[in-house]
């Protein structure tokens, strides 16, 4: 069960070839080769039951597991610490799910509806992982109105907990584009002007019932800087196509369920505003091309704010002047904002919440991994350091104990390299990939 | 009901004279743990201890001993709770005149994140029915070298839907615990009047998260979200933060220390230019209302009597201001 033996994970990459590329690599590698390796429909008859498998043919869970760690000993892989992982700052996306009757559809498995939903879990999660700074709203099209799922957040969970109740997204009725991109555009309204103001629209129907002139609305956004996106389901709209266009989104329609998934993680990355600058930054020197400010590599100075609590004295705050009791203080001119993050209307300084920065440190900070304990001379502790419950007790009699190999303690038992504490296989586990910290050394 | 008591037994509060004698504070701990025992059968109970030097567990459910003598007017359990926490404390007591290390509340912490963990993946508790919960006991100030594995906690503690409450039972405020009751929904206690602890304790924390919200249990007062920065550990209010990999320091520097990216020459000199001299993180000077909601500063001591009137709200109760004299 070692995290970091190599075996277990070639082992799965060939079990499940294919699907395996869609669900273990990060979007960039997917960029590159998925959509050429990509089976089609008619080629995978077996991939989705990979999907949904949480026992194997023994009733156990190994599988998962395994694939689990596999999975995670990827993303590290893949981003190694020191190396640059590029975040935008500050991103504002609205989801706009098509919940109209065309969503019912069954032309995808289980259904289009069933599909968009789960895609989008992984989307949001993914898009998070990447943006720490960012913020998303989702909005529902469905009997011809748009409808507020979850407010604009920067929590990840109030989202995906937003989108993974069921029942209250039956598909019905006609969607309306117009509408519910009003929505989304007043939702994004009181940003400032630097902020990325994104939308984007998973949309199964051929229709739009819109309550005007729907060019109006696509002026309004551009006139916005509101990049629109689209990934249709079905087929080719003109006015969503147009719709991108004029706001330089990108236009996707579906091809199967793994296209799907690709679309939608090639929009996870931030927008190549800046792409001439950051191919600049990987060719080595920014500093030498570097006069305008704004070039991939930036320093950029922020605030870190006081949270006002429901009971504290009202006052005026600057954004709205409004009357108000929460809100937060800015640390250099100690104006009242609402909401974080934002740009001082008074001294003009970035005020961002610092958790939302820290989210992200897991990445460059990461714990190494355990070494297996396989002899019995080195097994020393009574209990698991992390969870101070009691090893199992070794057998005194001889001969080699079972379960051993592929990286797998046949103790149950995993020691840390720097401290060298002794930790059972549960605690390596979470500490590898929730925590991202050795409680024995963490200082 | 699941609940993991964390107890900061640093040096300095074993040793020394406070308001609050580490004896006394046992004999509250005690009748809480108690009452928290008997609001209801299955509640589950583990107190951890960072200890200079190292971090142990007190006392688990999991680990039952047995009870010498019984005394026929005590409830076993509740004997039980108390003998084993007060034998386990001897036995540390014993050693501690050796160790001069410092202890590691962060440990701990990740200590009992993953002793409920291990409760959830092993079926012993459902994190949406059992609500585990983490009351951390802290005496000491801020360590902010410890900025980023606290992150990492609070943010494994929103993932396994763990709320972490806090209790500062002396010292100044402390911004990252503060931080952590605020992200995962608990509360944070300020003491003020160390003889009514034991009335705070239940006020506050006997209560399950979900049942808070209709009590009327004290509310938390403003949140400081200061951060700490990479380069001195310093904790500052302004920072500057490397757009590649988010790193914070506290003052402009030429190239990023944790992911090696260069900053354009220019916009260092900038940003240097601009830093005002009141406002630079190293110096203490700031605003006086600022450093009056800010104690914990490193060299705040001289300012923490500062009259925070402004702040305080006399509706709540109790109030955590930092003239606790009152
Ligand atoms: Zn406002
Ligand atoms: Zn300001
Ligand atoms: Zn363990
Ligand atoms: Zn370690
Ligand atoms: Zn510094
Ligand atoms: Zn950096």
């Amino acid at each position: 069960m070692d995290v970091d033996s190599d075996d277990s994970d070639i082992e799965i990459s060939s079990r499940n070839k294919g699907k395996g590329k869609a669900t273990a690599k990060k979007p960039k590698a997917i960029r590159t080769e998925a959509i050429s390796a990509q089976p089609y429909t008619w080629e995978e008859n077996f991939a989705r039951s990979w999907d949904t498998v949480t026992e194997d043919a023994t009733g156990s869970l190994q599988t998962t597991v395994d694939d689990l760690q596999a999975r995670s000993r990827r993303r590290r892989l893949l981003h190694p610490s020191g190396t640059a992982l590029r975040r935008t700052i500050i991103r504002h996306l609205v989801l706009l799910l098509d919940l109209s009757a065309a969503m019912a559809d069954r032309d995808m498995r289980p259904n289009r509806w069933g599909l968009t939903l789960e895609h989008a879990r992984v989307f949001v999660a993914e898009w998070y992982d990447q943006n720490p700074l960012g913020q998303m709203a989702v909005v529902g099209m469905r009997a011809g109105l748009g409808e507020r799922i979850c407010s604009m957040t920067s929590s990840v969970q109030d989202v995906l907990k937003s989108i993974s109740e069921k029942h209250k997204l039956e598909p019905s009725g006609e969607p309306s584009l117009q509408n519910a991109i009003e929505m989304a555009r007043s939702a994004m309204s009181h940003l400032p002007s630097h902020a990325s103001r994104e939308i984007l629209i998973l949309f199964g129907s051929l229709t739009t019932v819109d309550p005007g002139n729907i060019h109006d609305t696509i002026d309004a956004c551009a006139k916005a800087k509101i990049r629109i996106s689209v990934v249709a389901l079905a087929a080719e709209m003109k006015v969503c196509r147009e719709m991108c266009e004029r706001t330089s989104g990108q236009f996707g329609v579906v091809m199967n369920e793994g296209h799907y998934k690709d679309l939608l993680l090639e929009l996870v990355p931030p927008p190549a505003q800046v792409g001439a600058s950051s191919a600049g930054r990987i060719g080595g020197d920014a500093v030498s091309t570097a006069p305008k400010a704004n070039l991939s590599a930036d320093l950029l100075m922020m605030g870190f704010p006081t949270r006002l609590p429901h009971s504290a004295m009202a006052a005026l705050c600057v954004c709205h002047s409004e009357l108000k009791s929460e809100g937060f203080l800015c640390p250099r001119c100690l104006a009242k904002v609402c909401d974080v993050p934002t740009d001082c209307d008074v001294c003009g300084l970035m005020i961002v919440s610092s958790p939302h920065l820290a989210r992200s440190y897991h990445h460059l900070f990461p714990v190494g991994a355990f070494t297996v304990v396989t002899t019995r001379a080195e097994a020393e502790a009574d209990a698991c350091f992390a969870c101070a419950r009691p090893f199992p007790p070794i057998a005194t009699s001889g001969g080699a104990a079972t379960g051993g190999g592929d990286g797998v303690s046949p103790y149950g038992r995993y020691r840390c390299p720097k401290c060298s504490r002794e930790f059972c296989a549960d605690c390596d586990l979470f500490v590898h990939e929730v925590i991202h910290c050795c409680p024995g050394c963490g200082k | 009901m699941h609940l993991v008591v964390i107890l900061d037994l640093s040096k300095h509060w074993l040793d020394a004279q406070s308001s609050l004698p580490f004896s006394r504070f046992l004999v509250h701990l005690q009748a809480f743990l108690n009452a928290y025992k008997a609001a209801s059968t299955d509640s589950q109970l583990a107190v951890f201890a960072a200890a200079p030097g190292r971090n142990l567990l007190l006392y688990s459910d999991h680990e039952k001993g047995s009870l010498n003598e019984t005394d026929p007017n005590a409830y076993p359990s509740f004997t039980l709770v108390g003998s084993t926490i007060a034998e386990k404390l001897a036995a540390l007591y014993s050693d501690l005149e050796v160790l001069d290390e410092p202890c590691s509340l962060v440990g701990t912490l990740i200590n009992a994140l993953c002793y409920i963990n291990k409760a959830i993946t092993t079926g012993q508790c459902t994190p949406e029915t059992d609500e585990p919960r983490i009351l951390v006991f802290s005496v000491s100030p801020d360590l902010s070298t410890s900025y980023i594995p606290i992150m990492n906690s609070i943010f494994s503690a929103q993932k396994l839907r763990v709320t972490i409450d806090v209790c500062q039972l002396l010292g100044p405020e402390t911004v990252f615990l503060q931080q952590a009751a605020h992200l995962t929904g608990g509360s944070y206690l300020q003491l003020e009047a160390t003889e009514a602890l034991l009335q705070y304790l239940t006020m506050t924390f006997l209560s399950p998260p979900s049942i808070r919200a209709t009590l009327a249990v004290p509310i938390q007062d403003r949140v400081d979200f200061r951060a700490a920065c990479f380069c001195h550990k310093n904790i500052v209010d302004i920072g500057y933060v490397c757009s590649v990999c988010l790193s914070i320091f506290c003052q402009p520097i030429p190239v990023c220390s944790t992911c090696r990216t260069k900053f354009p020459a220019k916009l260092v000199l900038q940003l240097k230019a601009s830093q005002l001299p009141g406002i630079t993180p190293q110096t203490s000077q700031a605003s006086s209302t600022r450093a009056a909601s800010a104690p914990s500063r490193a060299d705040a001591p001289g300012t923490a009597d500062f009259d925070v009137s402004m702040h305080s709200d006399p509706n709540s109760l109790p109030r955590y201001t930092r003239n606790g004299k009152a």
